[in-house]
């Protein structure tokens, strides 16, 4: 097994003709979190749709390179992208339970799918362990029956991890996840993060250098598809070694 | 206030609106009106009757006529029951084709398809129920049906002449499917593309997701069923070439039967030479308003319930 989640190699993403990412190859350690950080438009939402082969939804999208999940290349002939699924659980930009299933079958629904639990005392416990991780049990627990709706936008997105975390995956990949949500909310959501990254690694999306700077043990700079500079965040943010990325996490450069 | 704000402060739309709106609703009351004042003499005479009894005995004798509608209005609730089981799964699969499936080139052609079918004369669906969807139902449905399955109920009748509540109900689900489909289309092709990424990337399958995402558009498809219900109710043509318009009161899908429309499109014309019967087609075509009201008041309840519940 490899010692890394995941490993890039000649990564490139075309929509149509035009080449979105670049030729990037990107290692990212077991355990940490790993923040993805560049400008609007750079390419970092592309990039993380291709490590769960999500962009498979984009006919247009095209991927050429490997992607290695703990080892092995999920662009790989004969890989179930559903396997590869239930492995990467992902948390998006917008905070988007499903807003006509109940708080519970949010979380339940894909284990119920995948047949992952076996009576519904496991799956009851299944759900609460979800939501406990998520750190919302406390604030869902008498009403696990009501709708999204009734939430706030950060405990929605809470629902979102507690809803990928419910599939035991090993990986998270996180979509700028505090975009909309109040400040409160994201507070709440940064210091989940540092629970989670014991057990998952986890790759946040960020177009904010602040965050990536208070929340992850990594950084990688991704400048119009391309990798300008990868490694430890302390470093990163402390001495820069190129001179976009210091423009960049300066606040310079938009 | 000066003059000059108080007109901006008319808002212009209103104005036109208003008219509008209040004389729509004069005509709905105005109509309601008329149904009711002319077919009170039948409920005068026959009183529930009128609606409860399944009688038609139309006779020179005024003293020996009497109309109740009970089989007409059976026939139509039961037909239209049957439509929207077939329209259901129909519509719900064209929409998800239309828009999932279809390739680019086609998908407008089929859209254009569904739209010409909602909009043909329903004469057309009538002659063509006639002359082939009966007779192959006849022979490759019902027969067989009869034959192996008769001790269920709604088996139990032979299609002897293939003109039945089934061919009617099966060809009205045909028509209105365009109609259920176009709104769940619209509803299906709105659904935000994060909710099926969403999906997705929890692990479904395409079709768990797509049964999913069906969920979530649960009242369009729901209203688009009160739509074709609201027009299987209300066909007429068709209806009355395939059902065989016979006073008939049974659960037996292949007997033959009579609605309400196909029953006063048949009678309205010998009315006249009877005594009674006029006042009967009104009290039916009331029938018709207070079934259409019903349903649409019914599935307006059920939506508000949903809405309160989920709200996006
Ligand atoms: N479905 C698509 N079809 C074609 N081009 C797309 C599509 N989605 C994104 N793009 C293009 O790909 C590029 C990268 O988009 P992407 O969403 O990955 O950027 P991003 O870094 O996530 O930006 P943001 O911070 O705004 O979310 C952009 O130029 C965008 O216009
Ligand atoms: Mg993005």
């Amino acid at each position: 097994m490899s010692d890394f989640a995941i490993e890039t190699k000649k990564l490139r993403i075309y929509y149509g003709e035009n080449e979105i990412i670049k030729g990037i190859d990107l290692k990212v350690p077991k355990n940490v979190v790993f923040a993805l950080m560049g400008p609007s438009g750079c390419g970092k939402s592309t990039l993380l749709r291709a490590f769960n082969r999500l962009l498979e939804l984009n006919k247009e999208a095209r991927v050429e390179g490997e992607v290695l999940i703990l080892g092995k290349n999920v662009y790989g002939n004969g890989v179930n992208p559903i396997d590869v699924r239930k492995q990467v659980g992902m948390v998006f930009q917008y905070p988007n339970p499903f807003p006509h299933l109940s708080i519970y079958d949010n979380v339940a629904i894909g284990l119920k799918l995948n047949h992952l639990v076996k009576s519904k005392e496991e799956l009851d416990e299944r759900v609460k362990w979800a939501l406990e991780k998520a750190f919302l049990w406390d604030e869902v627990k008498g009403r696990l029956d009501d709708y999204p709706a009734s939430l706030s936008g950060g405990q929605k997105q809470r629902l979102v991890i507690a809803r990928a975390l419910a599939l035991k995956p090993k990986i998270l990949l996180m979509d700028e996840p505090t975009a909309n949500v109040d400040p409160i909310g994201t507070r709440k959501i940064e210091e989940l993060l540092f629970e989670l990254k014991r057990e998952y690694t986890i790759v946040l999306v960020t177009h904010e250098p602040m965050q990536a700077a208070r929340v992850s043990d990594y950084v990688g700079f991704l400048y119009l598809g391309k990798l300008v500079e990868v490694g430890l965040t302390r470093e990163i943010f402390e001495k820069p070694k190129h001179e976009l990325t210091e423009k960049y996490v300066t606040g310079v450069l938009v | 206030m000066s003059v000059l704000q108080k007109i901006k402060r008319i808002d212009g739309f209103k104005i036109i609106t208003s008219p509008a709106v209040m004389f729509v609703f004069l005509l709905f009351a105005w109509m309601l009106i008329v149904y009711f004042y002319n077919a009170l003499p039948a409920f005068v005479r026959e009183g529930l009757a009128t609606y409860f009894k399944n009688v038609w005995q139309a006779t020179e004798e005024a003293s020996k006529e009497h109309y109740g509608l009970l089989a007409a209005i059976w026939g139509t609730v039961y037909t239209s029951i049957i439509a929207i089981l077939v329209a259901l799964p129909l519509s719900i699969a064209y929409s998800v084709f239309v828009i999932d499936y279809a390739p680019k080139k086609i998908k407008n052609a089929l859209i254009v398809l569904s739209d010409v079918m909602a909009g043909l004369p329903t004469i057309i669906y009538g002659i063509w129920g006639v002359f082939v969807l009966v007779p192959l139902l006849q022979k490759y449905v019902m027969f067989p049906l009869h034959k192996h399955l008769s001790f269920i109920p709604i088996f139990s009748s032979p299609p002897i002449t293939g003109y039945s509540y089934f061919s009617a109900g099966i060809l009205l689900g045909i028509m209105v499917t365009p109609f259920a489909s176009a709104i769940m289309r619209e509803a299906y092709q709105m659904i935000p593309f994060t909710y099926r990424e969403a999906a997705i990337a929890s692990g479904m399958t395409r079709y768990e997701a797509t049964k999913t995402l069906l969920g979530y558009i649960k009242p369009a498809i729901f209203s688009g069923m009160i739509l074709a219900f609201g027009r299987a109710v209300g066909e007429t043509v068709a209806v009355s070439l395939v059902i065989g318009n016979t006073f008939n009161l049974s659960i037996g899908l292949f007997s033959p039967g009579y609605t309400i429309s196909s029953l006063i499109a048949n009678q309205f014309g010998n009315a006249f030479i009877y005594e009674h019967m006029l006042p009967a087609l009104y009290a039916a075509g009331l029938a018709l308003f207070i079934i259409g009201l019903a349903v649409n008041i019914a599935g307006l309840y059920l939506f508000r319930k949903w809405e309160k519940n989920v709200r996006i």
